[in-house]
């Protein structure tokens, strides 16, 4: 074959014969395989067409077939099915074909089978065809069925073909022209074909791959003789075969793709509707709901196994037999095959039916075999809801009575060069337990379930020690006696919208909200609700926001009503699993997330820890949240006189659906009515009410075990966190082995096991000054009554002139927006303050997750570790370690740094300076506010406020050694991204700039490139560079820092200008008309001065850039896997807008992750260096915390900042040290660069001589690692202010 | 007497000035290769109408002005043909009597408008021109000539913008434009000061559009000088949407009902897109599709201000209100009037639609601008609406936040 044979020969050629030939493949290919394909002139998917054309015949007859088989055998089906794939692999022939018409005229649904219904179709209309060589080679299409004349033509074409090649032999120039020729000849099939490709870049690969494998067969073609040519003739027709088969295939992914996205989308929803439907026992429903889309062959292509084995399940909870018979043999139509969990209810039915034969259980088993399936995989791959795997089990021992299900293996260690040593040696190893014993972490437990079971919680806002005043009552009876209406009204329209929706015809399931109105009790809706309406900030919120808001709470209300089935086993292995936590059991070397798996094997009965049902897709929840919003809309009504009632007695509604503006677009927006914000801001509401998740734990969080489960009890959570409807990380992640994530899971969950309590003298400090009247200085924001007064405007009041009315507009205006800021600062703010008063005397835990690059974060969303200063001060490590020998010294050295004065001294010159100013520290201890309050000028007030304190209690403690402490010592990486980037490129300069090489003082690279921009002014200065003059005395470290630190992150200009603005703002002296010149004038040459300083660093960041350019640019998104195996992809992707359909506005939500999108080259290539770096320093967090664990050191982590108590600074630090060497050591650019030569550049190269240059392209550059420079890295090791 | 290039019949007022100049009329147009002589001149297209008071300036080769249009990298269009420049100026015709407004040139380009009108008898013509490489040519005819044409660097269609940062050519504030051009604001109701000739850059015809329309309500950028009329070229598609009538939803958008009730806007003429140069080198030269109308034309409309339109009950300050009530309305044209009014003041609507002489029913696409500003000017009335909390949220959308 001449595709064969020119793809292997284009390999051979010298790069200067590479154009001519690329040319001739491109021609040749077409010439015959674009001929062969739409042989008769009808591209592809109208093969896809024809199909369709035959289905209301077919449905009817599986409509007759289906009535009669009332109550056909499971296993007949099973065997007619079988039967079916047999002659479906021996090819049809005519006969065959009208013995099981139905099997054969079904539209495809597997890949393979569809290929030849397809080919079927074809002959009749390929006659008419008047083209000779399309005659040809339609005709040669029938070969394949066995028709022998077209079995010559098909000789009689490879002969021909034959001819090219040995002509090709000979006079190669002569072959270009006479392609050339061919090429014109079959113009027509080639734009048809290229019309296809459009619709699917991943065809044209497609097409090719298969054709290289047969390459071999190829060059033995070429040395074959005259003489040999029937022979070879032979194996092309074996050839044209298989192109057929490529062909058709190729035809049918293109037609499949096209609706993959759709499919891959409305199959959740449709999964999520019948689910709902099957949960609500709405069998009805769910009957009709399969029923439609089996008989409509069109809608079939959305059902998968699952759909069905979700009925199946629904009717063996009912022991009826016969109606799973039925759906197996609609499985046997759909052409689908029964798997494990379509097994599982057959045999969980037979298990709960009263005398069910073991014949026919052993029959089924044997059915299992048949289909490749045994006993055990129910009993692995299935997950259990409530009794069903104690039903299976019977089923399965009346046949085979001596049978027991599988106990999971021991699953490999992980294995990974980074973190052997910690998983293969730890005979020595004890790991750390928690200063708790078993029966109070028992008892912890049981809180943290209560909590998680009610779903939400209500706590007292601290603003409830506020004295009471009258208006406050007034109000607050108000509001609570309105609260009553509006849940009456809401449960009333509630019901009334769901009897409306309930009558409405199943047309559409789409639209058909019915079942997930029912999955919980209405007056849960109604409490969602409400509850939503207490949170909506005064100014309003997007449709689509409280829309999402409204879906996701109902959903995670469902996940934990399921969840609640499993309650009971769930409290049965966590009191097993304290047992490795506690303090009064005997020290192990199991990790903890080692012991939840054995123990969940252990107790293997009853339901499974993991949810059943599938998660429901972003979409539909927007769609579900619409729907309730507007409920809220229509319903909520308040007496227009209720503030004065001189006024009329209207009932005005309280919440107000607009648009607002923006550019050319409109954003739908729900607002309250001011009536309501008053009477809520008059009643200061003292209860706040939180979903469950938002409170941290009380007991140790369940430790990760899989991509599925861990963290909270009941609430569902991500272990990877992803934009809303974002699923490939997931995917990705439950993808990859296990053994691979277990480092990651378990450095989760060791930050997840840190327990904390809360710093009660600071609480008390802050909130005083929070219930007084806030401080901006000091971040505490004030409450809103001391927000500026907006200006009443009224445009027909004649006493103010143009301009001041214009004027008064522009004020108008920034008084409300300062309005709208305060209230989000002092929300936040308020809770974070509740929560943290609310758990003052507990000790909790934050349950860990992560980004998509592999950084650690806290799941509670407002009191946490990674907050502001003044949240981080309230927090304690709740186990206290004595301070020891070097304690004392450590946390006068942090209270230094966390002061931001010493940037540039060494430690011992912190320390001095810490000794110098004792006075200061005392006096700010004992007298916080009333003091001369020298805290409160530190970077960082309330830590250092903190600190001050426990110094002053170490310092009078009798002996600070034994003091003692809870306090966390903080030790930040300095400048964390360029030093990731300096190992890398073991660049000397760079390296010494950023602390990886020991100095006897810190090296400051802010300070550096302060001073080289300053250089730049100068010489631009002196050049008469007005901007440059006026920048004089200006340019400093703070005011480029911030730049500095980002730009490895992947600051751009613009951003980076914009960061410049805001510092020389702050500064007042700095003349205001000059400060976008300035600042785009500095941003600039930090630019440069950077690229300067760090060469290396640039060619890295240019490499990685440009090769996510070119990924990107081949059409797939930008992945690779950490050094401590963790997969990640980026999410970017070209957005699309999808219409949300809701009674109260057509909502157009934009989607930027949907992966049957193409990826967005910009923001791929833009964000690779920084998520890469990104996922390198998460590594050497992760590292740090496993070894620090084994250590027997408490760490916690901000991302580049770990924490741990002043005793274990110094061994922190060496496991740190350690642990960047030994990452570093790693050939990571290397690896990185194998990954993606072997996930990119391994396919097959595009057809076209550009794609084939891109291809060469890309895979040099991905081959190209950077050279690196001579940093020895071991040096990191004596390094003090690597992390100081 | 034989001078190349440009002659102008010597009206009396320029006389005298017009001699000296002479030689650099010679400069300018050797570079084309039609160089008339006095006896020579008018071309055949020339001779047809009659020698008025004026002598032409020639418009240079066809070739000549394509080329340097060209250079030209942004997406733009230009009028080359001088058949089309004369079609302009002859929808002209009145306007150019008239001597009291002064005309501004958007976007003049090689200039071939530019030269038409000031042929025609403009008495005052300023040339903005938004891209640099077109200015040396402009500034030498202005030179050639007494004070009839004046050049600056200035986009049009960038005046007073909202970003913050140093102003730089060509953008500009209006209020400088004006002092340095010595035009000064008049009443509203006075005649029109300025006429603007050109056409809207094609990127972003809609934004300008609606930047435009906001600055007629609230009386700011060019419209604080009075009624600033438009004779532009504008896109068949934004042309229906801005005078669209009540009834057909499609187009009958927020942007309809607020120019039809701001300004008179007249058809003068369609032209076919591909009378225009462009820069464009996509096939369709960059022109938008349109669901609604073929869209195959440019129209040569023009736009006047109402001089009624702040006499009763619109200010330039209220009308912000007026506008937001108008966006507001007209998101969805199939839906009750009725129910948005309720939504502003609970109960008001019959009342209001009555006192507007609406049926209760009314749809909100079915309403026509006049009886928009009646409903309006009623709300002003009415109590109930300026204590409507929703009148206060109209404040924030003004020109400066509506961020075009």
């Amino acid at each position: 074959m001449s595709v064969l044979r020119l793809s292997g020969f284009l390999r051979k050629l010298p790069a200067e014969a590479r154009r001519s030939s690329a040319l001739l493949l491109t021609a040749d290919s077409c010439g015959s395989c674009s001929r062969l394909r739409s042989s008769d002139r009808i591209p592809g998917w109208m093969y896809y067409r024809r199909h369709y054309a035959a289905i209301p015949k077919k449905s009817d007859r599986s409509k007759q077939l289906w009535e009669r088989s009332q109550l056909i055998d499971v296993l007949e089906a099973r065997i007619q099915q079988l039967q079916s794939d047999v002659i479906l692999d021996v090819k049809h022939s005519k006969v065959e074909f009208l013995k099981l018409p139905h099997k054969e005229k079904r539209p495809p649904a597997g890949k393979s089978k569809k290929v030849q219904p397809g080919e079927k179709a074809e002959p009749p209309k390929a006659k008419q065809s008047s083209k000779k060589g399309a005659a040809q080679t339609s005709l040669s299409s029938q070969k394949t069925h066995g028709s022998r004349w077209s079995e010559k033509l098909d000789r009689e074409k490879s002969d021909r073909t034959k001819k090219y090649t040995r002509l090709q032999k000979k006079f190669p120039k002569q072959v270009v022209n006479e392609t050339v020729e061919a090429k014109s000849d079959t113009k027509q099939q080639t734009a048809k074909r290229s019309k296809g490709k459009k619709m699917l870049p991943g065809t044209s690969t497609k097409i090719i791959f298969p054709v290289k494998k047969s390459t071999p067969a190829v060059s033995k073609e070429t040395v074959e003789t005259a003489a040999a040519e029937k022979l070879s003739g032979e194996a092309d027709v074996a050839e044209f075969k298989e192109l057929y088969q490529i062909i058709d295939q190729c035809s049918l992914v293109e037609t499949e793709s096209v609706k993959k996205r759709d499919d891959s989308e409305t199959q959740l929803s449709a999964c999520c509707y019948l689910e709902a439907c099957v949960y609500t026992g709405d069998v009805e429903r769910a009957q009709r709901f399969l029923l439609l889309h089996h008989r409509n062959l069109s809608k079939r292509s959305v059902l998968t196994v699952r759909f069905y084995n979700t009925l199946m399940k629904m009717w063996a909870k009912k022991g009826a037999l016969p109606q799973i018979s039925k759906l197996f043999v609609m499985l046997a139509e759909a052409e689908l095959k029964p798997d494990a969990g379509s097994y599982s209810a057959v045999l969980e039915c037979m298990g709960r039916m009263p005398e069910s034969s073991t014949n026919l259980i052993e029959r089924c088993l044997e059915q299992m075999k048949e289909d490749g399936l045994c006993v055990d995989d129910v009993f692995s791959q299935c997950l259990f809801r409530l009794d069903e795997r104690d039903m299976v089990l019977k089923a399965v021992r009346d046949g085979k009575p001596d049978y027991e299900p599988p106990t999971s293996a021991k699953s490999p260690q992980c294995s990974l060069t980074l973190v052997k040593d910690f998983y293969a040696q730890r005979e020595d190893v004890r790991f750390p337990k928690m200063d708790f014993e078993l029966a109070e972490l028992q008892e912890r437990f049981k809180q943290q379930l209560a909590v998680e079971q009610s779903n939400t919680i209500t706590i007292d806002s601290v603003e409830a020690i506020k004295p009471v005043t009258e208006n406050m009552t007034k109000m607050r009876k108000l509001l609570e006696v309105q609260y009553g209406h509006w849940q009456r009204s809401l449960l009333q329209a509630l019901r009334e919208s769901k009897q409306v929706l309930k009558k409405g015809r199943l047309r559409n399931w789409k639209t058909d909200l019915y079942p997930l109105l029912c999955v919980l009790h209405d007056e849960e809706y109604v409490k969602i609700m409400l509850q939503t309406l207490e949170n909506l900030p005064p100014t309003g919120d997007s449709l689509v926001n409280l829309a999402k808001e409204l879906g996701s709470r109902v959903y995670s209300t469902f996940c934990i009503q399921q969840k609640i089935q499993m309650v009971k086993k769930m409290s049965h292995i966590y009191n097993s699993y304290a047992e490795l936590l506690a303090k009064d059991t005997e020290s192990s070397n199991v990790l903890p997330r080692e012991r939840w798996i054995e123990l969940e094997a252990e107790m293997s009965a009853g339901p499974s820890l993991l949810s059943v049902e599938a998660s429901w897709p972003h979409m539909l929840l927007v769609q579900l949240g619409c729907f309730l919003a507007n409920l809220l809309v229509c319903e909520l009504k308040i007496p227009s006189n209720i503030l004065n009632p001189e006024l009329d007695n209207k009932l005005i509604p309280i919440l107000y659906h607009m648009y607002i503006f923006r550019n050319s677009r409109q954003i739908g927006f729900i607002k309250p009515h001011p009536i309501l914000v008053k009477i809520q801001s008059d009643a200061t509401v003292t209860k706040l009410t939180f979903d469950s998740y938002v409170m941290p734990m009380l007991c140790p969080p369940i430790p990760w075990t899989s991509p599925k489960s861990g963290a909270y009890l009941l609430t569902p959570t991500k272990l990877m966190r992803a934009v809303d409807g974002a699923n490939q990380h997931q995917l990705l992640l439950e993808k990859c082995q296990n053994e691979d994530l277990h480092a990651v899971l378990d450095s989760l969950n060791q930050l997840g096991n840190c327990a904390w309590k809360i710093n009660k003298p600071m609480l008390d400090i802050i909130i005083s000054i929070f219930n007084d009247k806030g401080c901006d200085k000091l971040d505490i924001p004030p409450p809103l009554t001391e927000a500026p007064e907006i200006p009443r405007f009224n445009p027909h009041d004649q006493s103010y002139t143009i301009e001041e009315k214009a004027h008064l507009k522009q004020e108008i205006m920034k008084a409300r927006k300062k309005y709208g800021e305060m209230h989000s600062l002092r929300m936040d703010a308020l809770y974070k303050l509740s929560i943290a008063n609310h758990m003052r005397d507990e000790i909790f835990w934050f349950p860990h997750n992560m980004d998509f690059r592999g950084r650690t974060y806290p799941c509670p969303p407002y009191l946490n570790h990674l907050g502001s200063d003044m949240t981080r001060c309230i927090l304690l490590f709740a186990e206290g370690k004595p301070l020891g020998p070097t304690g004392l010294d450590w946390l006068k050295i942090h209270l230094v740094n966390l002061t931001g004065l010493k940037k540039r001294s060494s430690l011992a010159g912190r320390l001095e300076y810490a000794n110098s100013i004792m006075d200061d520290i005392l006096d700010s201890a004992d007298n916080p506010l009333t003091g001369r309050g020298w805290w409160m000028s530190a970077d960082e007030p309330w830590q250092c406020l903190a600190c001050c304190k426990e110094i002053a209690s170490a310092h009078r403690s009798p002996d600070h050694t034994e003091f003692i402490s809870c306090f966390p010592v903080h030790q930040d990486g300095s400048c964390n991204g360029l030093q990731h980037y300096a190992a890398l490129g073991r660049d000397v300069i760079g390296a010494t700039s950023v602390n990886l090489m020991p100095c006897e003082e810190p090296q400051d690279v802010y300070s550096g490139v302060a001073q080289q921009v300053e250089e730049f002014r100068k010489r631009d200065a002196a050049k008469g560079l007005k901007t440059a003059i006026v920048l004089e005395g200006f340019i400093n470290r703070k005011v480029v820092k911030q730049t500095v630190m980002t730009v490895v992150y992947g600051v751009t200009r613009y951003g980076g200008r914009l960061q410049i603005e805001k510092r020389l703002k702050e500064i007042d002296d700095f003349p205001k008309e000059y400060l976008w010149d300035a600042s785009h004038y500095l941003v600039q040459q930090v630019f440069s001065s950077l690229k300067e300083m760090f060469t290396g660093t640039r060619e890295i960041q240019n490499w990685l850039t440009e090769s996510a350019r070119l990924i990107s640019k081949s059409g797939s998104t930008v992945e690779w896997v950490t050094p401590l195996g963790l997969p990640i992809v980026q999410p970017y992707h070209r957005s699309r807008s999808q219409l949300v359909r809701s009674n109260i506005q057509m909502l157009n939500v934009q989607i930027s992750y949907d992966v049957h999108e193409k990826p967005d080259t910009m923001k791929q290539k833009n964000a690779f260096p920084p998520n890469f770096i990104h996922s390198l320093d998460s590594t050497h967090m992760m590292l740090t915390a496993l070894y620090c664990y084994s250590a027997g050191v408490t760490f916690v982590s901000v991302h580049d900042c770990f924490w741990t108590h002043p005793i274990t600074v110094d061994t922190m630090n060496k496991v740190c040290r350690e642990q960047f060497v030994s990452l570093h050591n790693q050939p990571i650019l290397q690896n990185l660069s194998e990954f993606l030569l072997q996930k990119y550049c391994s396919g097959s190269v595009g057809k076209t001589n550009k794609a084939f240059l891109e291809f060469n392209r890309m895979q040099q550059l991905l081959a190209r690692v950077p050279e690196t420079g001579d940093f020895d890295l071991q040096r990191v090791k004596d390094s003090t202010y690597f992390f100081s | 007497m034989a001078v190349s290039g440009g002659w102008r019949l010597l009206s009396l007022a320029v006389c005298g000035a017009r001699v000296p100049g002479r030689s650099a009329p010679v400069r300018v147009f050797s570079s084309s290769s039609r160089v008339y002589s006095s006896d020579s001149f008018p071309s055949a297209q020339w001779r047809r109408r009659p020698l008025s008071r004026c002598e032409l300036l020639d418009l240079g080769s066809e070739e000549e002005n394509t080329r340097r249009a060209l250079t030209c990298k942004r997406l733009r269009r230009f009028i080359i043909d001088p058949n089309l420049a004369r079609l302009v100026t002859d929808h002209l015709s009145h306007d150019l009597e008239d001597t009291n407004a002064v005309i501004f040139e958007v976007n003049p380009g090689p200039g071939v408008l530019t030269r038409m009108l000031l042929n025609c008898g403009a008495q005052r013509v300023v040339a903005l021109e938004c891209d640099k490489s077109f200015l040396p040519d402009l500034q030498v005819l202005e030179g050639d000539l007494d004070g009839q044409l004046e050049v600056l660097h200035c986009d049009f269609f960038k005046l007073d913008p909202i970003g913050q940062g140093s102003m730089k050519l060509p953008a500009m504030y209006s209020n400088k434009l004006f002092s340095q051009l010595g035009i000064t604001a008049v009443p509203w109701t006075s005649d029109v000061p300025v006429k603007v000739v050109g056409m809207f850059s094609q990127r972003n015809e809609r934004n300008m559009l609606w930047k435009l329309v906001y600055a007629l309500f609230e009386r700011q950028s060019i419209f604080r000088y009075g009624r600033v009329e438009l004779i532009m070229f504008i896109s068949e598609k934004n042309y229906s949407r801005i005078t669209a009538r009540e009834g057909k939803y499609r187009d009958y958008r927020a942007l309809s009902v607020l120019f039809q009730m701001s300004c008179e806007v007249q058809l003068l003429h369609q032209v076919p897109w591909s009378s225009f140069l462009t820069t464009s080198k996509s096939k369709n030269g960059n022109v938008s599709k349109s669901t609604t109308v073929p869209n195959d034309h440019m129209c040569l409309v023009r736009v006047t201000p109402r001089a009624d339109l702040f006499s009763s009950g619109i200010t330039q300050f209220n009308s912000s209100t007026l506008m937001m009530m108008v966006k507001q309305c007209l998101i969805r044209r199939a839906a009750p009037l009725a129910d948005k009014l309720n939504a502003w003041s609970p109960g008001c609507a019959a009342e209001l639609l009555l006192g507007a002489g609406l049926s209760e029913e009314v749809m909100v696409g079915d309403v026509s601008p006049d009886q928009y500003r009646r409903l309006f000017e009623l709300m002003e009335l009415s109590d109930q609406f300026s204590q409507s909390w929703l009148y206060t949220e109209i404040l924030e959308n003004t020109l400066q936040s509506c961020g075009i």
